[in-house]
């Protein structure tokens, strides 16, 4: 398989989000070898936050920039419920019968050799709407065990339309392969990537720990400023910096006012790029209950900092080798998130060696690895599609991280020809 | 579907140049970018990185003799308001840098930062990826007898501009503790005696009214073990900006309600002695532009001596100068004036 044309198709391309910025680098990375373009369905900024990357065509199909005299949102369509987008997406009020349209018209008509959906409500289209020929893949950036029942439902009736669905853990595939049952369907899964970053690496000697991320519940901010209360006992000469924003900046304001900790830990709101941020510190901490990837894991690590990350479902333990370039502790310990800041904190050789470790380790999350894999997958995928079946299966089978899969694939080409 | 291509930026749309396989000329500059990296000395490092139109970088570019950086202090004119540094091809890979050395003097301000090739206008520089770590652990060792800082930013139409601060003597706020009615306060004085009759002087803003004033203390215990410590500020006793006067640690406590008769916004000062002129308290070395939005202090309430109940909080200002604002909300979240 020569060139490719690959299509991503995302919610907006021009929010800050994990997807935005993963779907960016993978869709850069792709666009070496192939023809790349970025479906939004939304614009609602002229420029979007992250670049999109050399080579990469950025489309959106409703214009919502109120000053400009495309801007659709008051068209009536716009006001008609969505039907094709599902319910059970929690982003379904944000979409109508005007994006079911225009979305399906952009299906229906690409020219794409693969469409790739972003998230579940967009999956629901690509498996519905793509034209014949069309290899269609489905990535799934959370996780399916946090998903409502009702989604589940739906997904394990839409998703076998579907040529593969991709995780971002291997512990979500397994859920996927386990509780879906998707008949003909190749899950796999394959790691968001982190590019390495423009800025030398951090030395371990700035005494800062450095978290980032939305300032949302499931981060559980509060425990880590809990926890670094408790190591501000023994190193008051060490600060915590917060990056983000979100709606619990006010709550965790007046945690750390009421602990006394506004000498220690700061909250500093957006920054970009980030790496330039992770380089002052010397240690990240991670202490979210739900983690389905952790890029900011990877993206420190990137940077040469060791991780101190709660073993929350899925991500942290995929990314961390506990003990070498990194520590995991429970989720929600104070004292254990506390006691493994203060081991690193107090260690400098240790801080050292896991920083160095993490710096190597973390290079397997580079977009040009991550994205090989993924061309490999979609090679495969179109030329099952075309029915160079043999070839295909080689192909597929070659790689080593389809050896799980290779009895479901049997059965994926059993039931190729059963498919819409 | 509306399209537009991230490639093409707005301006550029009408002219698509032919690739050119030989040296790009200068004039095919359509933005320039720079990379800066703060160094230990109080230097920053400008890598500039020019784009054609179609946003892809031109390699090794041909600039003429007179390329610079140009930086121009806003809303000034004069000599000492503008500064051209050379742009010098690096052996290393071919690019272009500029350096803003430490021990340049520039005033107090912004900086707008451009991009001058021959006797083009100059051409606003675009930020990059900023390195200034050796900031974020900021420990003061100029041997010159001022302190400088500079600290490059992004500005809301998204150009690159420096802030800077050149003070002497300077008075650094560090650690600040709220309770029992008191605003506790260490800091660091650098470029003056700090003497026994040393005193914290609290101005009511727009107004004539004497200062409110209280004792300071010398505190050079070293900060990792002390009570008061905090992150970021490591400076060790002996270096400072002056070396006739080393840097000396202070403390202070300042009791609120000594504030409280009818002004709301109190600036702060260091009075290092009863001969000298007061030094304005300021919180400025470290790499956060905006110490306002970052450093946040809980509002204390504070009882006059009439039974009302006022609220008093430390801020910092928008020239990270520190400052107290009170008001007369019972107890409710002081809204921090400029």
């Amino acid at each position: 398989m020569g060139k490719m044309r690959i299509s991503f198709l995302i919610f907006s391309a021009y929010g800050m989000g994990g997807t935005v910025r993963t779907t960016f680098n993978l869709a850069q990375a792709l666009a070496e070898q192939h023809e790349v373009e970025v479906v939004s369905v939304f614009r609602y900024r002229d420029r979007p936050f992250f670049e999109p990357g050399k080579g990469v065509r950025l489309t959106s199909l409703v214009d919502m920039r109120r000053h400009r005299p495309g801007y659709m949102g008051d068209d009536p369509e716009h006001a008609l419920p969505a039907r094709v987008f599902p319910v059970a997406d929690g982003q379904y009020a944000r979409h109508s019968a005007l994006t079911d349209r225009l979305i399906g018209e952009y299906l229906g008509s690409t020219e794409a050799d693969v469409v790739v959906g972003t998230r579940p409500g967009l999956n629901v289209h690509v498996a519905r709407q793509t034209r014949r020929g069309t290899v269609r893949l489905g990535q799934e950036h959370l996780t399916l065990a946090t998903h409502p029942a009702r989604l589940k439902r739906l997904l394990r009736r839409t998703y076998p339309r579907l040529d593969a669905v991709t995780t971002v853990t291997e512990a979500d595939a397994r859920d996927y392969r386990r509780t879906l049952r998707l008949p003909g369907v190749h899950v796999e899964s394959l790691p968001n990537s982190v590019p390495e970053p423009d800025v030398g690496s951090a030395d371990g000697s700035g005494k800062w720990v450095v978290a980032a991320g939305r300032l949302a519940p499931a981060k559980r901010y509060d425990v880590l400023i809990r926890a670094f209360g408790e190591v501000v006992r023994e190193r008051p000469d060490w600060g915590l910096r917060i990056y983000g924003h979100g709606r619990e900046e006010g709550k965790l304001r007046n945690l750390i006012d009421e602990l006394g900790l506004y000498n220690h830990v700061f909250l500093m709101g957006s920054a970009n790029p980030i790496e330039a941020e992770w380089v002052k510190g010397a240690i990240c901490a991670v202490t979210s209950s739900l983690e389905s990837f952790g890029m900011t894991i990877v993206e420190a690590m990137r940077c040469g900092l060791p991780v101190v990350a709660t073993d929350c479902p899925h991500g942290p333990k995929e990314i961390i080798h506990d003990g070498t370039d990194g520590l995991l502790v429970p989720t929600g310990d104070v004292g254990a998130i506390s006691g493994a800041l203060l081991r690193l904190i107090n260690d400098e050789g240790l801080r050292a060696r896991m920083g160095a470790a993490a710096l190597t380790a973390s290079a397997r999350f580079d977009p040009s690895q991550v994205a090989a894999r993924y061309e490999s997958l979609m090679t495969s995928l179109v030329n099952r599609r075309a029915g160079t079946l043999h070839r295909a299966r080689g192909t597929l089978l070659g790689g080593a991280y389809a050896a799980k899969d290779r009895i479901r694939q049997g059965v994926g080409y059993a039931l190729e020809g059963a498919r819409s | 579907m509306t399209q537009h291509c991230l490639d093409t930026p707005p301006r550029a749309e009408a002219a698509a140049a032919p690739p050119d396989a030989g040296s790009p000329p200068v004039h095919r500059v359509h933005h320039a970018r720079a990379d800066c990296t703060a160094d230990s000395a109080g230097g920053l490092t400008f890598r500039v990185r020019l784009f054609d139109e179609t946003a892809k970088e031109i390699k090794a570019p041909e600039v003429p003799e007179a390329a610079a950086v140009l930086l121009r202090l806003r809303r000034h004119h004069g000599p000492d308001a503008s500064l051209r540094l050379p742009l010098v091809r690096t052996a290393a890979d071919g690019g272009l840098r500029a350096v803003l050395a430490g021990t340049a003097l520039l005033r107090e301000g912004r900086w707008d930062a451009s991009l001058v090739l021959a006797d083009e206008e100059p051409q606003r520089l675009l930020p990059g990826v900023h390195d200034l770590r050796t900031l974020a652990s900021h420990v003061p060792r100029e041997t010159h007898a001022w302190l400088g800082v500079r600290i490059p930013y992004t500005t809301k139409h998204g150009n690159l501009t420096l802030r800077t601060w050149l003070r002497r003597p300077h008075a650094e706020a560090g650690a600040l503790h709220l309770g029992d009615g008191a605003m506790a306060l260490r800091g660091r004085l650098y470029g003056a005696p700090l003497t026994a009759t040393a005193c914290l002087e609290a101005h009511p803003r727009d107004s004539e009214v004497s200062p409110v004033r209280v004792p300071v203390r010398l505190d050079d215990e070293d900060e990792r073990s002390g009570h008061g410590a905090a992150p970021g500020h490591g400076s060790a006793p002996g270096y400072g900006a002056d070396a006739r006067y080393p840097a000396r640690g202070f403390a202070a406590e300042l009791p609120l309600s000594s504030l409280l008769p009818g002004h709301r916004m109190w600036d702060l000062w260091l009075r290092p002695s009863v001969d000298e002129e007061p030094v304005r308290l300021a919180r400025i070395l470290d790499d956060i532009l905006d110490k306002k939005r970052i450093f946040s202090y809980p509002p204390q309430r504070v009882t006059s001596s009439d039974g009302a109940v006022h609220s008093a909080r430390p801020y910092y200002t928008v020239n990270n100068n520190l400052s107290v604002h009170v008001s007369d909300e019972d107890g409710g979240p002081a809204q921090a004036g400029r």
